[in-house]
């Protein structure tokens, strides 16, 4: 495969190396420059058609450390945040529920193991739970409600990340009311309101039209639905924020450099966190798409956040 | 537009030939919707494809995922065109 350089022209661009700007200005927090034809790709601005294969080399590329280098970057915080994540989700039995840009499986595997604890406590206790339930339509409803199974898609652009996820699930023993898809967050391959919740962990910032991406995560999500992200976002906090971004630039690039040989693509990351709206503006994005009670709770500081939002 | 082998490598191809796993599950079936007209779906189990008779339109099956980018669908019934439509969208 050809490395794609961010020098290719494209048919109806001028020639190579006019089209990339090193900027080490922050991109504006609205989608100001979404509508033209470049966007950020980390502090580079590429062509915007081109940002989705970039990102996708990005991901081939770290696919294979990438629960490596998670624990090493965070050292080792990922876990917490994605365990908190999973918590404010409170899966419950017979969820159905869609986890994008989740290739690897962390949070799947949290969400499916924490419906099947709940189904399993439902079929320990099956008196309480019949007792509790209107008997308005006794027959058909508790059939139904006894009969799905909760089930979580993981869903990724990029099959390297589907395939490391298919592996780890295999090692872990997990394999019913899971399914793997292959896709587009912008163009979701499911259809209206078919989905309980939908979780999207540090895959948002890579996508290229993020607008599109959640009014297709209000289209199949079920009225009552929520959308949760957790990614990177702001440290407010002076300090803080010089240690984090002195960690950020200095060190995580090496430790790429040096565990999986690749300090050009955690550049990427690591520069692709700072291009990210601050918390507010992301909650104003998420209002923008049509979810209500958007809210969000700041993890590590601001570190990283966790954005919620309802289908009502 | 230039794109990244995002798809199918021979290295899954080589682990899908043989692989139980190989067969889209029926359950994750009904659940799928083609990504640009979102309607459902016909599985092809032999040219292991999911095709939107609508549109003419096929997308690829590789060891148990069904690849559903819009980019990953193709013209059925045309000879020579291996891209999908993109169907005005950028």
């Amino acid at each position: 495969m050809r490395l794609l350089s961010t020098t290719d022209p494209l048919p109806h661009q001028p020639p190579a190396g006019s089209n990339i700007i090193n900027s080490s200005s922050r991109s504006s927090d609205t989608n100001a420059e979404d509508t033209e034809d470049v966007i950020d790709f980390g502090f580079k601005t590429v062509p915007r058609q081109q940002k989705e294969a970039l990102v996708g080399q990005v991901f081939s590329n770290v696919a294979s450390s990438y629960d490596i280098m998670n624990d090493l970057m965070s050292g080792g915080l990922h876990r917490l945040w994605k365990h908190r994540l999973v918590e404010t989700l409170a899966p419950f039995a017979g969820m159905q529920h869609l986890d994008v840009a989740g290739g690897t499986g962390d949070v799947a595997f949290r969400v499916l193991r924490a419906i099947q604890t709940a189904e399993q406590i439902d079929r320990q206790q099956p008196q309480q739970w019949q007792a509790q339930q209107p008997q308005q339509q006794p027959g058909q409803q508790q059939q139904q409600q006894q009969q799905q199974q909760g089930a979580v898609t993981v869903f990724d652009i990029n099959a390297e990340m589907l395939e490391v996820g298919k592996q780890r699930a295999r090692a872990q023993g997990l394999a019913t009311g899971l399914s793997w898809v292959q896709g587009n967050a912008e163009q979701l391959p499911f259809p209206d309101a078919c989905m309980d919740s939908y979780t999207v962990a540090f895959g948002i910032r890579n996508v290229t039209d993020r607008h599109a991406a959640l009014c297709e995560a209000h289209r199949v999500l079920r009225r009552g639905g929520r959308l949760l992200c957790l990614e990177f976002s702001q440290v407010s906090l002076p300090l803080l924020r010089q240690v984090y971004d002195a960690y950020s630039f200095n060190v995580i690039p090496k430790i790429g450099g040096l565990v999986a040989h690749d300090e050009a693509s955690y550049q990427y990351l690591v520069e692709s966190i700072r291009q990210f709206p601050d918390q507010e503006s992301w909650a104003d994005q998420i209002r923008d798409a049509g979810f209500k009670a958007v809210t969000y709770e700041n993890l590590t500081g601001g570190v990283v956040a966790i954005h919620s939002g309802f289908k009502l | 537009m230039c794109q990244a082998a995002a798809g199918s490598t021979p290295q899954q191809q080589q682990s899908a030939a043989g692989s139980t796993a190989a067969v889209l599950d029926e359950a994750l079936l009904a659940k799928l919707v083609c990504p640009l007209a979102k309607t459902p779906l016909r599985y092809d189990v032999e040219e292991q494809l999911l095709i939107n008779d609508e549109l003419g339109v096929g997308y690829p099956v590789v060891n148990g995922v069904p690849y559903l980018m819009p980019m990953r669908g193709r013209m059925l019934h045309q000879e020579g065109q291996e891209e999908g439509q993109q169907a005005g969208h950028s």
